[in-house]
């Protein structure tokens, strides 16, 4: 897993390349809480167009930065999942999540 | 139905097993050439049962995973096994969003995945001796 960060006026865009599973999910998790913390942002954007593949460990992984987000009074979005990533997101009802 | 290949493995619970697992059941049913979308289904089910036998089974120690893939003319059977913790309440368990470590962000989709990407899902547990999830998924 791959990540790289980008901004965007007060929206923080974490570009991320490879898979989401529990396994990789901790680090991302990592990467993207401190550089939240770092950067004056409070909303996030993942950017999923590189995503080659996610599980349940993903939905966690979304759910908990879009709480982070709140925290501040901000918000998560997912941009250009590929339709088998779709599908989780749908099966968890957070496909509104798509931008 | 008479099988038409077999394998089985098994693995030390690390997290880093969880892809190995998926792409190993993944390319074995690949022999018989099923859709890339029936491929992502299989992927995505097999990397819940492993994930789940690691973190669930295991939380404390470090125990052996086996995977067993039956190939059959027309479906795939895969049989996830732990020798670890349990399910005390397996209906419960079973419940969407239910999860017994949300600290851990866990969504407590796992076994809805597993439900709805595959075509049947059968979970057998008792505490202190493990859990066996055995899944079928038609490939043609
Ligand atoms: N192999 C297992 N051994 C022991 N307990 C298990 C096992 N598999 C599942 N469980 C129990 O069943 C619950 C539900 O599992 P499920 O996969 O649906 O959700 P989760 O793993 O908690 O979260 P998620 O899969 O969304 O990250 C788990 O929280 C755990 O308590
Ligand atoms: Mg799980």
């Amino acid at each position: 897993m791959d990540i790289r960060f980008g901004k965007e006026g007060n929206t923080l865009i974490v570009y991320l390349d490879g898979e989401i599973d529990h396994h990789t999910s901790m680090m991302i998790r990592e990467r993207i809480d401190s550089r939240f913390l770092m950067e004056p942002v409070k909303n996030i954007l993942l950017d999923f167009s590189k995503v080659t593949f996610m599980d349940s460990a993903g939905i966690g992984l979304i759910l908990g930065r879009k709480s982070k987000a709140a925290s501040v009074g901000g918000d998560l979005k997912i941009r250009n999942p590929r339709p088998e990533i779709r599908k989780i997101l749908k099966l968890s009802k957070i496909d509104s999540m798509i931008v | 139905m008479k099988p038409i290949n077999k394998m089985k493995i098994e693995f030390w619970s690390i997290s880093a097993n969880e892809s190995f697992a998926r792409v190993v059941a993944a390319s074995f049913a690949a022999q018989l050439n099923p859709s890339i979308n029936i491929l992502a289904d299989i992927r995505t089910a097999v990397s819940e049962a492993v994930t789940n036998a690691i973190l669930h089974g295991y939380p404390d120690e470090q125990g052996i995973v086996q995977m067993e893939c039956t190939l059959y003319p027309e479906h795939i059977e895969i049989v996830i096994q732990d020798f670890g913790k349990g399910i005390d309440d397996i209906e419960k368990a079973r419940i969407p969003l239910y999860t017994s470590r949300p600290e851990l962000e866990r969504s407590g989709m796992g076994f809805t995945v597993m439900e709805t990407f595959m075509d049947s899902l059968e979970v057998q547990s008792e505490p202190n001796k493990g859990t066996k999830v055995i899944m079928t998924k038609r490939l043609i």
